[in-house]
């Protein structure tokens, strides 16, 4: 069986407030927050991008899973702000990750859920028995356009997550996985285009909850467990309100959903928002404990995944950063700042 | 300065290696006339450290206050992007930079 | 055999918008062959100080095209090491001399930089340090004023004592009709100019600058013979040292200057003392204060109080530093400065440098670095 052995969270200190932003386009902050429920988030400093943000996730991943770089043999990087259209960010941060030459590696699109994907794939790898240990990355250095309703939300962050096949290394199995795929144009960015488009309230019930709550049935059938047998769930977090409703959908308490909301204090990391969730859940959970969880990318799917805590988890778990710790140290800045660290001016 | 893609990938091996050492520095300036390529990114520190490993290096100071610039502050080196810059059509380049720890 | 100065002329520095580096280069060059009492078909070769004729003017094979502009085919050489260029075009000059491989020649330094915006120009100029320094977005104020730090750390000195320097500079300078600046400033005006590079500002640092100035140097007795006042170059050495500011093992000393004018001394049975006047690179404030000190005038550590205390300025100190008015006020065409200070200390021990003359100097010694100290020219003249 494949599981986790290893993750790492990196986001990086800059935080602009949603009322920052209201301000700016003359809005009532309190009407922002009611409607998003989100608070602030991270923005990537002037010279941090996917490829930068990613290793620094990578090379703490590494350091928890206790490996040598070198014994990864696979890496997949899932974003919406890949450096490059062309030319892989998987194989520039494996480079300076140090893996060497022997290994699968790709990039992947697939709007917030590439990371999640590629984390499928490592699985199947695992399981083919192709690898032994692959790393998986979700990270966006993220973009929303000025005066929409994504600019208050849309932020950065990575989250990198070695999987393994040793009983005596996994601090989580990964017991079962399931997608559900369709084609729906809720949100997508052109070739060339800056920022992203999408269609308002369409995001919403057919798109985002369609696909969380198909996929969210059918993991819990094919897992054979109800939301009562788990101790934790996390969602994808587009903003503090969806994975709220998409939690109550499935039955899940607010005790259950708390522990992966980061989108409350960092706001949506695109590729690395349900990554960054499960983070920090693991930065907490017990072993022997149940996590659901639900990835959504637009255009559109859902990755689910059931995992399961062992007791290796304890003593892995001192030797990484939690998100508690990695959010401490903030630095706030105004939307002049934030437009110079994002490149608008 | 001109960067090319050879030049950035003979350079690789060396660079990877000298990600996330710690060190001190010994020697400050803020850099408030930069040179062309750094205009967006001005003002700035550039810093001469001495690493643990007893290495001296020339460094961009990124991710800092005011309270950061004083000879002894501790760091940690970091790979971000050389130029800010979005756009144009040439190879992106990564270096070594640090950070205040 | 004797390094003889037979003529020295330089063109005015500073903003010269109508010049070119052919107009420069030629206006220099004649005047120091008038005043050889020489015509150019007697000059068997000629030596060339620039740096930024490729980086910036997309020019390369400069030696031949200044050969021309002498009117003469006599096999020509450019010499380049930063803002040493000038400096190390005289010392293979010399070299050749000594080597008996030619007897009269010219040498030339010569540099047009405001035909380029400044940004361009503060990015050529990087190109003296190194590429992990470059990388690092350093300029080189910048690297100086790491310098100007570390110094500051370890010896107590205030960005006041150190603005003397230029202080010091532009009183010289006023009395240089040649200068880019004869303007009287004072600590006050530097201490309020914009900052470059922290703790340097903009009047702690030399100026974009286009200008020339030629030497014509004989071993060739009769020559010499015709020239009422001989001076000589009795001593010429170069040192050199890492090119990055990081390797130094100080960053209060350039090692290579300290090596330069030791080797300097000892080859004419002198010490530091029995200098006269000098004239020493002061691309920045802090360059000055170190020189003195590596140069064995003021103990290490003392330099910017000595300056600031007058102890090297015109009618009150002993050295005389500068009296051309340095690279601050005189301006600083790179490839020229070399050239420009020995033609400064040939008119100051020829009792030719009217206002600013230092009186019965008999020694003198000009001090040319490159980088940040990356190479180092000394020269000793006497009369």
């Amino acid at each position: 069986m494949s599981g986790i052995i290893g993750y790492g969270l990196y986001i990086p200190k800059y935080r602009i407030e949603t009322a920052e932003i209201a301000k700016m386009w003359q809005k009532d902050p309190m009407e922002i927050f009611t409607g998003l429920k989100v608070r602030q988030k991270s923005i990537h400093g002037i010279d941090e991008d996917t490829v930068t943000i990613s290793i620094e996730a990578g090379k703490r991943a590494i350091s928890m899973a206790g490996i040598k770089a070198s014994v990864l043999q696979a890496v997949y990087i899932g974003s919406e702000s890949h450096p490059y259209a062309v030319n892989p960010t998987s194989t520039t941060v494996a480079e300076y990750l140090g893996v060497g030459n022997d290994y699968f590696a790709a990039d992947l699109e697939f709007a917030c859920k590439a990371g999640t994907a590629g984390m499928q794939v490592l699985v199947g790898l695992l399981s083919a028995g192709e690898i032994d240990y692959g790393l998986v990355i979700g990270a966006d250095a993220a973009q929303g356009k000025p005066h929409d309703a994504l600019e208050y939300t849309a932020a950065s962050a990575g989250a990198a997550y070695i999987l393994g096949k040793k009983k005596a290394e996994i601090i989580a199995d990964i017991l079962c996985m399931s997608s559900f795929s369709s084609d729906t144009p809720d949100f997508w960015r052109r070739e060339g285009q800056r920022y992203p488009s999408h269609f308002g309230r369409f995001t919403g019930e057919p798109a985002y909850f369609a696909h969380v709550v198909a996929e969210g049935k059918k993991l819990l059938s094919q897992s054979k467990l109800t939301a009562k047998d788990f101790d934790y769930c996390v969602f994808h977090m587009p903003n503090g309100k969806f994975p709220r409703v998409a939690g109550k959908k499935l039955g899940f308490t607010p005790e259950q959903l708390a522990p992966s909301l980061t989108v409350d204090s960092i706001g949506n990391p695109y590729s690395a928002s349900s990554l960054v969730g499960l983070g920090a859940v693991l930065d907490i959970a017990k072993p022997n404990q149940k996590i659901f969880f639900i990835s959504y990318g637009s255009g559109a799917g859902s990755d689910g995944f059931v995992f399961e805590t062992t007791k290796n988890i304890l003593t892995k778990r001192k030797k990484s950063i939690s998100f508690t710790e990695e959010t401490e140290n903030t630095v706030k800045i105004s939307y002049q700042q934030y437009l110079k660290q994002t490149h608008s001016i | 300065m001109k960067i090319t893609p050879v030049k950035l990938w003979r350079r690789q091996a060396k660079v990877s290696s000298q990600i996330g050492k710690k060190g001190k520095i010994i020697a400050w300036t803020t850099i408030r006339i930069p040179s062309k390529e750094f205009t967006s990114q001005a003002p700035y520190p550039v810093i001469i450290v001495a690493l643990e490993s007893k290495e001296k290096m020339t460094l961009q100071l990124v991710d800092w206050g005011m309270e950061n610039l004083k000879i002894g502050q501790e760091i940690i080196t970091v790979l971000r992007r050389l130029y800010t810059e979005d756009g144009g059509d040439g190879i992106i380049h990564y270096v070594i930079k640090c950070k205040p720890l | 055999m004797k390094i003889h100065v037979l003529g020295a002329a330089t063109t005015k520095f500073g903003e010269l918008w109508d010049t070119s580096p052919r107009t420069l280069a030629k206006e220099a060059m004649d005047g120091a062959l008038k005043q050889s009492g020489i015509r150019s078909s007697q000059t068997d070769a000629l030596f060339v100080g620039n740096m930024l004729a490729g980086i910036l003017g997309n020019q390369a094979n400069i030696a031949s095209l200044f050969a021309e502009e002498l009117g003469e085919q006599i096999p020509a050489f450019r010499l380049e090491g930063a803002c040493a260029s000038g400096g190390l075009a005289l010392h293979n000059a010399i070299n050749s001399l000594k080597a008996g491989v030619y007897k009269t020649v010219m040498v030339l330094g010569v540099e047009k930089m405001t035909d380029h915006n400044s940004d361009d120009v503060t990015t050529a100029l990087m190109s003296a340090g190194s590429d992990e320094e470059r990388m690092a977005g350093a300029t080189f104020p910048g690297l100086y004023a790491l310098m100007a730090r570390a110094y500051m750390q370890e010896y107590g000195a205030t960005e006041e004592i150190l603005a003397s320097v230029s202080v010091k500079n532009h009183f010289h300078g006023s009395f240089n009709p040649k200068a880019q600046f004869k303007s009287i400033i004072t600590v006050g005006d530097v201490m309020r100019s914009g900052k470059i590079a922290d703790p340097l500002k903009l009047l702690d640092c030399s100026p974009i600058s286009d200008g020339a100035a030629a030497v014509v140097i004989t071993s060739d007795t009769s020559l010499a013979k015709r020239i009422a006042k001989p001076i000589f170059i009795t001593a010429s050495e170069v040192a050199t040292d890492t090119l990055s500011l990081y390797d130094r093992k100080s960053f209060t000393t350039l090692a290579s200057v300290v090596t330069a004018s030791q080797k300097a001394y000892k080859s004419i049975g002198i010490n530091s003392q029995d200098i006269d006047v000098a004239e020493v690179h002061d691309c920045f404030s802090i360059a000055e204060a170190m020189a003195v000190e590596d140069l064995g005038f003021s103990k290490k550590g003392q330099g910017a109080k000595d300056i600031s205390e007058n102890k090297y300025t015109l009618g009150k100190g002993k050295i005389i530093s500068n009296p051309s008015g340095g690279l601050k006020s005189c301006g600083h065409p790179v490839g020229a400065t070399g050239i420009k200070q020995i033609v400064e200390i040939t008119e100051q021990l020829r009792g030719e440098a009217g206002k600013k003359q230092v009186k019965g100097a008999k020694i003198g010694l000009t001090h040319n670095v490159g980088g940040t100290g990356t190479v180092a020219v000394v020269h000793i003249l006497e009369r």
